[in-house]
């Protein structure tokens, strides 16, 4: 266990754009939150909704934009949560995204960079196996990156809402879209982690891919990885005329938010009013048991548990250093 | 007393071509072993094998287990620096300690902290920052801190320049060495190791041609330089191998009592180097043969 955990670590030394890069994105998310205040938010004819505190400062308001904004101030706290897990979710997602990318190219060059410098020689000095080493970079890739994404998207929301709301809480921006909700913070952060797991999961067998080109390759692992596939297709559309590469790949790769039923309109208006979802609602939506209950994701995990296997023997028995 | 390592009819074949063909080996502890051959004798074939960095045919026991299937429990008792600086060029000083310690259980951090602090090497270092002969240094305080009872080199000091060489061997005559460890060595630099070896292997074309410990190479090896006359003579007593120096001729036998060899002109014990020479390189010395690595 204490050589898992320092295997870990070991890859977060080596590898820290692992680290660095989601830091970077939560740096661009507080300084676009904190520009995000400042610019104007006029809804027209000069009225700044940021910047007043009561309907009475806007006398230009009309008749109806009055009642519709009273309407929103009005709206009950748990569609007003929605607006709050909305953010939550955005945040999210642009630090999943900056980790998924850091990721792939990590899961590429984990096993090729220890042969490339010859390093591997050290490594096999020590007393830790090769399945461990391998393990230990899949923990690290689906496991604890994943986590770490959540993590940090939770204490990234708590500043991007104290940022919202030094700017507009006594606004009637504020009063529409209050900065803080812990129901809101709660139940997206319960969805992301589940969420991230169940992305681990259905990403195993992409993971053992990329970790066996990574223990394979002579050179040029991330050519290795990618060009295969167009090339396959090719011949596929030249002698068969099908695109079943294709769909497999596609499915491989975003068949995950298929499962979780993620396209559906739950952030579409259900209200006869243009209203926003109540948000227990929209979270409800998420089917994990589609996720979860999918053959397709357990065919997957084999199927990369097998891929990941090679890579373990692969290391073990192969001698070009 | 278990042997260190045993091997029997040890083989590799790379493609075609044979790089160990059928070796046996019986190291036991407290022994230091230099195996000595040429470029592509198959010096690092075996050292690979020793280590399970490489698979083989034949039987291989080291320390009793086998070092394919084991290699991960084997490196708890066998420590290896291999011919060139190996320690990844990212890693700092003091995260290489920190790793060490924490997945090997025989590491003694403190020993190798100590080391360390006799040498310039400072723990903020990466090693990219670091010389050639300081990240030797630094390879060193990690496996002296370990405590193994088999340390193979494999061409430790290439690359390294006389001075490092030099204390390199000292530390680890001084600091590790202690009569129950075993050391496997692999070199070129034959003149370097000789006073520091208790046994010698030379390795030729995937077999060994000579095992023998050092104190007894004197019973069977001379060196004879012939008086002015005698030079037929000791021909007619045939000589594995003959030089000129100087205009003297030197010659080499194997199995002469060194009795009858002392009557025909000046005798002494050959060093490794020369045993070295005659037996790899024939009767014309190899020129270079100490000049580059050997190929993998």
């Amino acid at each position: 266990m204490n050589t898992l955990l320092m295997l870990v670590r070991r890859e977060f030394w080596e590898h820290r754009s692992l680290w660095i890069a989601p830091l970077v994105m939560v740096g661009v998310i507080l300084v676009m939150s904190t520009w995000g205040t400042l610019v104007t938010t006029d809804i027209g004819h000069g009225m700044h909704i940021g910047s007043v505190s009561s309907l009475e400062e806007l006398p230009e308001l009309g008749e109806r934009g009055r009642s519709e904004l009273t309407r929103f101030m009005a709206m009950p706290q748990e569609r007003k949560d929605t607006f709050a897990a909305l953010s939550i979710l955005a945040v999210g997602s642009l630090i999943s995204l900056v980790a998924l990318i850091v990721v792939f190219f990590y899961l590429l060059d984990c096993l090729y960079s220890e042969r490339r410098d010859r390093s591997i020689l050290f490594w096999k000095s020590l007393p830790v196996s090769d399945a461990q080493v391998v393990l230990s970079k899949l923990l690290v890739a689906l496991a604890v990156v994943p986590l770490g994404v959540v993590a940090l998207t939770a204490v990234t929301q708590i500043f991007v809402s104290g940022i919202y709301w030094l700017r507009f809480h006594d606004t009637i921006l504020g009063q529409i879209a209050p900065a803080w909700s812990t129901a809101a913070w709660a139940h997206a952060l319960w969805a992301a982690l589940l969420v991230s797991i169940g992305g681990a999961l259905w990403y195993v067998p992409v993971a053992g891919y990329l970790l066996l080109i990574s223990v394979w390759a002579r050179r040029n692992a991330f050519l290795w990885s990618v060009l295969p596939w167009p090339a396959l297709m090719l011949v596929e559309k030249m002698f068969l005329d099908t695109t079943r590469v294709a769909e497999f790949l596609g499915q491989r790769l975003a068949g995950f938010a298929q499962k979780l039923d993620l396209a559906s309109d739950n952030f579409q208006d259900h209200g006869p009013d243009n209203e926003m979802p109540v948000m227990r609602e929209v979270f409800d939506a998420i089917s994990y048991s589609g996720l979860f209950g999918s053959a397709e994701l357990w065919v997957g995990v084999v199927a990369g548990s097998a891929l990941i296997y090679a890579a373990v023997r692969i290391r073990q028995l192969r001698d070009d250093s | 007393m278990t042997k260190i390592i045993e091997a029997r009819g040890l083989t590799k074949n790379y493609g075609s071509t044979q790089a160990l063909r059928g070796i046996d080996l019986d190291i036991e502890p407290g022994r230091i072993v230099g195996l000595i051959g040429p470029n592509g004798s198959g010096k690092t074939t075996a050292i690979k094998s020793i280590l399970g960095l490489a698979g083989f045919d034949g039987e291989l026991k080291v320390l009793g287990r086998d070092p394919r299937r084991e290699r991960d429990e084997l490196m708890k008792e066998v420590c290896f620096i291999a011919d060139v600086a190996v320690l990844p060029r990212w890693i700092k000083v003091s995260q290489a300690l920190e790793f060490v310690a924490g997945v090997h259980p025989r590491f003694n951090r403190k020993r190798a902290e100590e080391f360390l602090a006799r040498t310039d090497i400072r723990l903020d270092r990466r090693v990219r920052q670091l010389s050639k002969g300081m990240v030797t240094q630094l390879h060193l305080a990690l496996i002296l801190a370990i405590d193994a009872r088999l340390l193979v080199l494999d061409e430790p000091t290439l690359g390294l320049d006389l001075l490092f060489r030099r204390s390199f061997y000292d530390n680890l005559l001084n600091d590790y060495f202690n009569g129950e460890r075993t050391i496997l060595v692999t070199t070129h630099q034959v003149e370097e190791i000789e006073n520091i070896l208790t046994d010698v292997l030379f390795i030729q074309h995937g077999k060994i041609v000579l095992s023998s410990p050092m104190e007894t190479l004197g019973e069977r090896f001379v060196q004879l330089v012939p008086a002015a006359g005698n030079t037929d003579a000791a021909r007619a007593l045939k000589p594995f191998y003959e030089r000129e120096i100087f205009g003297r001729v030197a010659m080499l036998f194997d199995g002469r009592a060194e009795a009858e060899l002392a009557a025909l002109g000046e005798t002494r014990v050959p060093s490794v180097a020369d045993l070295f020479v005659a037996m790899m390189g024939g009767r014309e010395p190899m020129p270079g043969a100490a000049a580059s690595k050997e190929a993998a």
